[in-house]
């Protein structure tokens, strides 16, 4: 079955667009649903869309005729028909400037990103963030915001290690039984946040050092600090400079993630694995 | 492709989630097996401490490094010529800062502890803290390299205030050339000062780290001093006398010498008191026979030793600090802080307490 799309009067061009896909649960709290028209109350990842039209309007006030904007998508996974029109509405009601909502089945929402061109698929759902990348899809975590007022600048956070060692290192952790797999699934996991860091890196050069509505961050958790030279020089050569960088050196990640709150978190996952804190030394 | 982003956010033990990466169908017992080639590798460096365990230093870049050159760019030109500024110097490595000693010694002491207790995570800890963008990271880092520093651990905030990071890194001292920082740092509760680059430097030693502390208003709260600015010298030595066997309260740098003291028991532990690589000293304008008494018996009360106690009695602290040659010396008024310069005393201004509304007159000598 196709999956029904909605098209609001937000539809940009989507060419050069940073298309974004969010699940509405996040952005919505699609649990406490009434029957009435009122509107759906805001889900834990509210703030996000925020400070993304944020972004845009500082896009298009610089150059009205400017491609590179995000373009919102909304998935929603097997939603009744008196939601759908419920999260159409609500969307309406807060002004979000959502470009298309697209409804279908859980086993078909891979499909449909990929069918769209998706440039970044967000979720606060672990696993469904892990069924995006299976399929090659880029995907991070959208994170729940502590203040949900706060936050204007859009923070997009790389917790990539693995940015940060050579194509030779990642080749040589053979040699410490890693297997041909896990070995293509490192790889592959640097090869799809690429294009991803390559548009965000982009979008920042519009925006000056202060004051700006969009800001990125790179941390690596277990590398020296070679590593975390060599991560910022990765993403410097793939078009981002990032604004901030943390090197924790095997340092627990949490209180520092509390300090800078990020929306968007891309999470190579290497250091949640036991043995591979020795190999952190190395650096291309 | 797998990968399995970290609900951290809602504060989970990310150990406890399966490695993504791991998923061809092997279960998390391989990861256990792989364990043993780590062997194979060796350590190319110690590993870093958790900074709870550790006595956490942080350092700002400009502190740590020489960058007058580059903050004239900055406040000459704006933020994206300094930035370009840096940029185009990657390769160049940053000269020593004032805190360069500091840090060296910290090191040196280290280096003996792992030689002690190679299992112990109660270590100093360096931490780069900037509100660098990051853009400067990658010079700062080859500067590390180039000076052999064994600094692991940085955060550049681009912009943002580094108050934050201070209190996740466990920061037990926080040294930086920015006073506003430093009184933000005070105002949290974390130890800070400002550094000052000394013209000429005398030598330090690069076997023991010294450090030096004022009394009043950095070992020990401003009480004493309220008292001297508000009614003079006489009600002061009348408050201290009365008021001699009642512990002054604690000032912002009372943690930190306590957190040496911790570390210098590790050495007489296994009898090294005589070459002990960590030396502290009390720099106090209190006299001997009369306010100082008060001083000391605080410090006993508070089971923390101080390895040298020098009362001026109102001299002139300079002289002695040129003798003592510390790596650092925390002092709450400016006027010593830049007298103790002038005489090449790497010294470090605790912006805390009443000097600060009603500084030092030049000119003037206080026997207290």
């Amino acid at each position: 079955m196709d999956p029904d799309v909605q098209e609001s009067a937000e539809t940009q061009q989507s060419g050069s667009a940073l298309v974004t896909a969010v699940s509405c649960h996040d952005i919505f709290d699609l649990s406490a649903c009434q029957t009435d028209s009122s509107p759906l109350a805001k889900g834990a990842a509210f703030s996000f869309i925020n400070a993304v039209q944020a972004v845009n309007q500082r896009l298009v006030k610089h150059n009205a005729n400017e491609m590179l904007r995000f373009e919102v998508i909304l998935l929603g996974k097997d939603c009744e028909e008196q939601i759908k029109s419920k999260i159409f509405d609500s969307a309406k009601h807060y002004g979000l400037k959502i470009g298309k909502f697209y409804f279908c089945s859980r086993g078909e929402f891979v499909r449909t990103l990929q069918a769209n061109n998706a440039k970044l698929f967000l979720s606060t759902d672990r696993d469904d963030v892990y069924g995006a990348l299976k399929a090659g899809v880029p995907a991070a975590l959208l994170c729940q915001q502590a203040d949900q007022q706060v936050q204007e600048q859009l923070k997009v956070l790389f917790s990539g290690d693995l940015i940060g060692l050579s194509e030779d290192v990642i080749d040589g952790l053979k040699d410490f039984g890693f297997s041909a797999v896990q070995i293509q699934n490192f790889k592959a996991a640097k090869g799809c946040i690429q294009e991803f860091a390559a548009l965000i890196g982009e979008m920042r050069k519009r925006f000056g050092c202060k004051d700006s509505p969009l800001q990125t961050i790179l941390i690596t958790v277990l590398g020296s600090r070679d590593v975390c030279a060599t991560a910022l020089k990765t993403l410097r050569g793939w078009g981002l400079d990032v604004d901030e960088a943390f090197c924790l050196a095997g340092a627990p990640r949490n209180p520092i993630l509390t300090t800078i709150q990020p929306h968007i978190l891309w999470d190579d996952g290497l250091h949640n694995m036991k043995g591979v804190l020795p190999l952190m030394d190395m650096s291309s | 492709m797998s990968l399995d982003p970290v609900k951290v956010m809602k504060g989970q033990d990310p150990m406890a989630l399966s490695s993504p990466l791991a998923s061809n169908g092997d279960s998390k017992a391989s990861w256990e097996e792989s364990e043993g080639f780590c062997d194979g590798l060796g350590p190319k460096k110690p590993k870093s401490p958790k900074p709870e365990n550790a006595v956490t230093i942080a350092v700002s870049s400009r502190v740590l490094f020489r960058t007058e050159k580059e903050q004239k760019v900055f406040e000459e030109k704006g933020v994206e010529e300094y930035i370009k500024y840096q940029m185009e110097h990657e390769n160049e490595p940053f000269a020593p800062g004032p805190a360069f000693p500091f840090v060296k010694a910290l090191e040196t002491v280290n280096a003996r502890l792992r030689e002690l207790y190679p299992d112990s995570e109660e270590l100093f800890d360096i931490v780069l803290v900037t509100y660098n963008h990051a853009h400067v990271g990658v010079r700062l880092i080859n500067t590390i390299n180039h000076h052999n520093l064994f600094i692991e651990r940085f955060c550049m905030t681009g912009g943002s205030s580094p108050i934050g990071y201070l209190k996740a890194w466990h920061t037990n001292l926080y040294l930086s050339a920015d006073a506003e920082k430093v009184q933000e740092a005070l105002a949290q509760g974390i130890a800070a000062a400002t550094m000052f680059m000394p013209e000429k430097q005398i030598e330090v030693s690069e076997t023991q780290l010294r450090v030096a502390f004022d009394g009043d208003a950095v070992l020990f709260s401003d009480e004493s001093e309220r008292i001297f600015k508000a009614h003079g010298l006489d009600k002061f030595f009348e408050h201290e006398r009365e008021n001699e066997n009642t512990l002054l309260d604690h000032g912002p740098l009372k943690g930190f010498l306590e957190a040496l003291g911790k570390l210098q028991k590790k050495f007489y532990a296994k009898g090294h008191r005589l070459d002990c690589p960590i030396r502290t000293y009390l720099v106090t304008a209190r006299s001997a026979a009369s306010s100082g008494i008060r001083a000391l018996k605080t410090l006993r009360a508070w089971g923390l030793e101080i390895d040298e106690a020098l009362f001026l009695a109102g001299a002139p602290k300079g002289p002695m600090l040129e003798k003592i040659r510390p790596h650092i010396y925390f002092d709450d008024q400016m006027f010593h802080v830049e007298g103790a310069v002038e005489m090449g005393t790497i010294a470090a201004h605790v912006p805390y307490g009443i000097a600060q509304k009603y500084p030092h007159k030049k000119g003037t000598n206080f026997a207290k």
